[in-house]
């Protein structure tokens, strides 16, 4: 079978040429790559054994995923042992058939920022089956009213400046919001404080798993996190498979090289959740659902991540720890932000398009635009050797797979 | 069942063109070759000097990609101009060798005498060393960057066949290109593959004390090549060179191994995103407080060139043509 894709790159081009005249994009970006530069110099000079725990990291997340298959058996059965359910997702059909089954229908839903959320388009999904679903990251938010997709994996709305919030969120909140961050932030605070109380399920993802323990780690800095995943009777954990390391020590140290090179000293908050809230205070009678969610489900993502971990050339993407540092040093990315991607960005998201999300058609037109600068190596912790993963998709595309 | 491909034919057609032609535009061997009359070059030695076409292909690049911008990349129009040499059909109304005629006078003679000014370079330096002349192959560097591996890996025996008539044990590359491919693609496709292999700035890095000083005004910035800093590790030679010849050098906000890609290697199929990468850098080097930028790789010659902004007083050189300065003088 032959699939024509000379349309494909003539339309991604368009796009990529596009992005590269939009002055908002021009402005954002150049204003994130200078404070992610000079943000993350000082963090690591601040806190200089990064380089080598990172190292350290390196080898821990290779060995995590040359034995993915124990380590999720491990952690599956360790959130059963905390009274969780956990669940494995072959694929993006019965991830979301999963989710769809826990949470049923005519559920007001609150949701941390999540990529895998993207990947499987979660929140449209749940919307389509009636619940009514609210993005709680600041960012997520503004795509979700602006009908928008993310533009950076850490930043989503990178691209969008005050102004347009502003505007945004006057025609949403029916009242005249003005363009100043501080008001914007005001106004959306107010809102979603009523929703973590009134939702039936707070969804969040996880930057890491502990298999030993079942322990989920969530970074993040606004607090929506802590709200979504506390104040609900029921939390729904979805992360990908690559997430699991052994230890919960270890959970720690890949914890710290993220937020590290995400440019962040130390988040503002750093979530373990193991299993659902539970007391033993009365008369030392367990029991769920003390404070926090009663019911705690994990999902398990596979969608293509075995199969990636199964080939020798491509297993190295299944090491990112989506800081998005190496988005603020590709200079395609620098001009075109999240065009130069399909839900995943930059020269690590083009592989994670060929196998996860998108598929050959939509990786192969990135896989070349990337410019195999090797930058991006330069700056990623884990020194994933995207330049040689693009170089093999491209002669995949010519040859076939 | 395997899923097959209907590429851009930009990459059907030059990677055709290296392989029928031995080279990515279909330039003759002897055009090619034109700088080195009257040198009388060996053509066996010690030492190969190789310039794999890739400077003198320059100005026909910028030529076709000045044509691919505002054509449909999928139209018959748009392979029949492609084809250049391998086709040409009278019917569209496109004289296909127009590409080859439009290419300015001046452009041809800059790109061609780049290879001629390494030669002096290098003999003003006591090198001796031979040149395959108009049998000279095109390394096929983007046969392996557009991902034809397995087309490479037969195109690869005709070179080889070429390079060992020379009877040379070392190469030297003038594109940090040719060089990455000869060292790390070839020895795991040809067997036996042991040729030693150097860039031009090696050389001149080796015998840099005697290079003679410069008489230069003002500094100079260096934009380091991607290839050269990250893939051969070169960098700290290029600085070496220039202090020998007693001129400044203003640094970058990004270079050496965190250099900015000139955005060159996309210029085929995204030319327009290229040319805006390329500016960028420019900018970025100018930051440096020089306006005199200097590289040493063919296509970020041709990037920056591209991508200084009309009447820019930026003056961009490839490393060999400075170079050159002194051997005149
Ligand atoms: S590829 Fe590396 S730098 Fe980029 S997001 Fe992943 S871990 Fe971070």
């Amino acid at each position: 079978m032959t699939i024509d894709l000379r349309k494909d790159f003539v339309d991604y081009a368009k796009s990529l040429d596009k992005a590269s005249e939009d002055p908002n994009i021009k402005k954002a970006l150049t204003r994130a790559v200078s404070s992610y530069r000079s943000t993350v110099a000082e963090t690591l000079e601040r806190f200089p054994h990064t380089a080598e725990l990172a190292e350290e990291v390196r080898e821990l997340k290779s060995q995590s995923i040359a034995n993915l298959d124990k380590l999720l058996e491990q952690a599956m059965a360790s959130v059963e042992r905390n009274k969780g359910k956990a669940f494995y997702a072959k694929d993006h059909e019965s991830a979301l058939e999963i989710a769809l089954g826990i949470i049923g229908t005519n559920k007001t839903v609150v949701k941390g920022k999540s990529m895998l959320g993207e990947e499987l388009l979660l929140r449209e999904y749940l919307e389509e089956h009636g619940n009514e679903v609210w993005e709680t990251d600041l960012g997520e938010f503004i795509l979700q009213l602006r009908k928008d997709r993310p533009m950076h994996i850490v930043s989503p709305s990178i691209h969008v400046p005050r102004e347009q919030v502003a505007e945004v969120f006057s025609k949403f909140f029916g009242k005249e919001v003005p363009p100043d961050i501080a008001e914007e932030v005001k106004v959306v605070r107010e809102f979603m404080r009523e929703k973590y109380f009134t939702a039936e399920i707070g969804i969040s993802g996880a930057n890491v798993v502990a298999a030993d323990t079942g322990a989920m780690v969530i970074i993040e800095n606004e607090g929506n996190v802590r709200l979504s995943t506390g104040a609900p009777p029921v939390h729904i954990v979805i992360v990908g498979i690559e997430k699991i390391v052994p230890t919960f020590q270890e959970a720690m140290k890949v914890a710290e090289v993220t937020w590290r090179y995400a440019q962040y000293g130390i988040p503002g908050y750093v979530n373990i959740i193991s299993g659902p809230s539970k007391t033993g205070d009365i008369e030392k009678v367990t029991t769920y659902g003390a404070h926090g969610p009663k019911e705690f489900y994990v999902i398990f993502v596979d969608n293509g991540r075995s199969e990636m971990a199964k080939q020798e050339t491509f297993s190295e993407a299944l090491h990112c720890l989506r800081c998005g540092g190496c988005m603020y040093e590709c200079p395609v990315f620098q001009v075109t932000a999240g065009h130069f991607g399909h839900i995943y960005m930059g020269g690590i998201g083009t592989i994670w398009t060929a196998f996860v999300a998108g598929g050959m058609e939509k990786a192969a037109p990135m896989a070349y635009s990337c410019l195999r600068c090797g930058r991006c190596v330069e700056r990623c912790p884990m020194s994933i050797n995207v330049p040689a993963m693009v170089g093999e998709l491209r002669k995949r595309s010519i040859y076939g797979e | 069942m395997t899923m097959k491909n209907k590429m851009p034919m930009v990459l059907d057609i030059i990677s055709d063109n290296i392989i029928k032609h031995g080279n990515p535009l279909a330039l003759k061997g002897s055009e090619a070759a034109a700088w080195a009359k009257g040198l009388d070059l060996p053509v066996k030695g010690e030492l190969l000097f190789y310039t794999g076409g890739e400077y003198q292909m320059l100005p026909f690049i910028d030529s076709l990609v000045k044509t691919i911008t505002h054509v449909d990349q999928g139209s018959k129009v748009f392979s029949v101009m492609m084809g250049v040499r391998n086709l040409i059909e009278k019917k569209t109304g496109i004289n296909a060798e127009k590409i080859y005629a439009s290419v300015l006078a001046k452009d041809k003679d800059r790109y061609n005498s780049v290879c001629l000014k390494a030669a002096k370079v290098l003999q003003g330096l006591g090198y001796e060393f031979c040149y395959a002349g108009n049998e000279e192959l095109y390394s096929g560097a983007l046969l392996y960057e557009l991902g034809y591996l397995e087309d490479m890996r037969e195109y690869v025996e005709n070179v080889v066949e070429v390079v060992k008539k020379s009877g040379a044990k070392t190469i030297v590359c003038l594109s940090p290109h040719a060089a990455e491919v000869f060292k790390f693609v070839y020895p795991k496709m040809v067997e036996g593959f042991d040729f030693e292999i150097v860039t031009f700035v090696d050389l001149v890095w080796q015998r840099r004390d005697k290079l003679t000083k410069l008489q230069f005004p003002g500094a100079v910035v260096i934009h380091d090549s991607c290839r050269l800093a990250r893939e051969l590790g070169i960098h700290q030679e290029l600085r070496d060179i220039l202090d020998s010849l007693g001129v400044e050098v203003k640094e970058a906000p990004r270079n050496r191994d965190w250099t900015t890609c000139c955005g060159g290697p996309i210029k085929i199929l995204f030319p327009e995103l290229s040319h805006v990468i390329g500016s960028r850098r420019v900018n970025e080097l100018k930051e440096s407080g020089s306006e005199h930028i200097l590289t040493s790789c063919p296509y970020c010659l041709s990037a920056l060139e591209g991508g200084r902004a009309k009447g820019d007083s930026a003056i961009v050189e490839d490393l060999i043509e400075f170079l050159y300065r002194g051997v005149r003088a």
